[in-house]
């Protein structure tokens, strides 16, 4: 069952990733998308009232998408594609972290880190996710929170 | 009067859009320095005349919060324009920020967004001195 947090994750990216990097949602390719290879990865750390990190997995022609429209380059070097991914990490972690704790709360956000491929499988598990099928790609997120979260109570 | 413009963020596809986004906003600009954390910023400041700073508050070395303070404690730089960059969206840490006399715009923003706020915090222009015509009404958001 959906949980409001995953709800709030899933419109939280699928805006970031209209609004950036004018990328919409296609769910018709979800079945052509369904075993696509994970291209790469990317987390945000946060701590304050409570700590965790949110993961971004791009796969199926997400990453050189994300960033040939967010720098309007055709062919961005691996470098700039995984600066634009931890970047799109970094955004979504801070439009989503009013939706966990609040909006009064502060919190420390960490600079986007590249997660490799070999490092992926954690035993924890993620307190949400969201996958979001785009008509360029595919991202799956996976929220960890190190505390049992009630979705605060705003608008 | 063309703005000089120096534009801090750790990340560099960061930087790039928001130049981008500031060339798409028809700002009168001179010219447009980068760095990518607030030490960097201050050496950039020192040695260059600079009108506006759009600083990110996340950076490694030092973070944007220490850099406005450095700014503003140095009377060289101490009236300098300063907008915040950030995703930042706790409203206690946006009121703390805004209490230092600086301008605020939430990642995403669109060119709207970004000129309004600039041109609030250099106290408007002088005339239209907009280029590159007009901003368009429903223009992309970055």
């Amino acid at each position: 069952m959906e949980t409001k947090l995953q709800r709030a994750l899933y419109q939280a990216a699928v805006r970031i990733f209209e609004e950036i990097c004018f990328m919409f949602e296609a769910p018709e390719l979800e079945e052509e998308f369904k075993d696509a290879q994970v291209e790469a990865a990317a987390s945000v750390e946060f701590s304050g009232p409570i700590e965790g990190r949110l993961l971004i997995k791009a796969r199926a022609g997400l990453l050189s998408g994300i960033a040939a429209n967010m720098l309007g380059e055709e062919n961005p070097s691996k470098k700039q594609q995984q600066d634009a991914l931890g970047e799109i990490a970094n955004i979504i972690c801070g439009n989503i972290l009013p939706a966990i704790h609040g909006s009064k709360k502060v919190f420390e956000v960490t600079s986007p880190q590249i997660v490799k491929t070999e490092n992926l499988l954690s035993k924890e598990a993620p307190t949400a996710t969201a996958s979001v099928i785009l008509d360029q790609g595919r991202a799956d997120l996976m929220l960890y929170v190190h505390e049992t979260v009630v979705l605060a109570k705003e608008s | 009067m063309a703005l000089n413009v120096l534009v801090v963020d750790d990340s560099s596809v960061m930087r790039g859009i928001i130049i981008k986004t500031l060339r798409l906003s028809g700002l009168p600009l001179g010219e447009i320095f980068q760095a990518e954390n607030g030490k960097e910023g201050l050496e950039v400041l020192e040695e260059n005349w600079v009108d506006l700073a759009l600083i990110d508050i996340n950076m490694p070395v030092m973070n944007g919060e220490e850099m406005i303070e450095k700014v503003r404690e140095n009377p060289e730089t101490q009236d300098l324009s300063v907008v915040v960059v950030s995703t930042e969206s706790s409203e206690t840490r946006i009121e703390m920020l805004l209490e230092k006399d600086i301008g605020f715009v939430h990642k995403p923003f669109t060119p709207e967004i970004l000129k309004e706020t600039i041109t609030s915090m250099i106290g408007g222009l002088d005339g239209d001195q907009t280029t590159e015509g007009t901003v368009p009404s429903s223009g992309p958001d970055f």
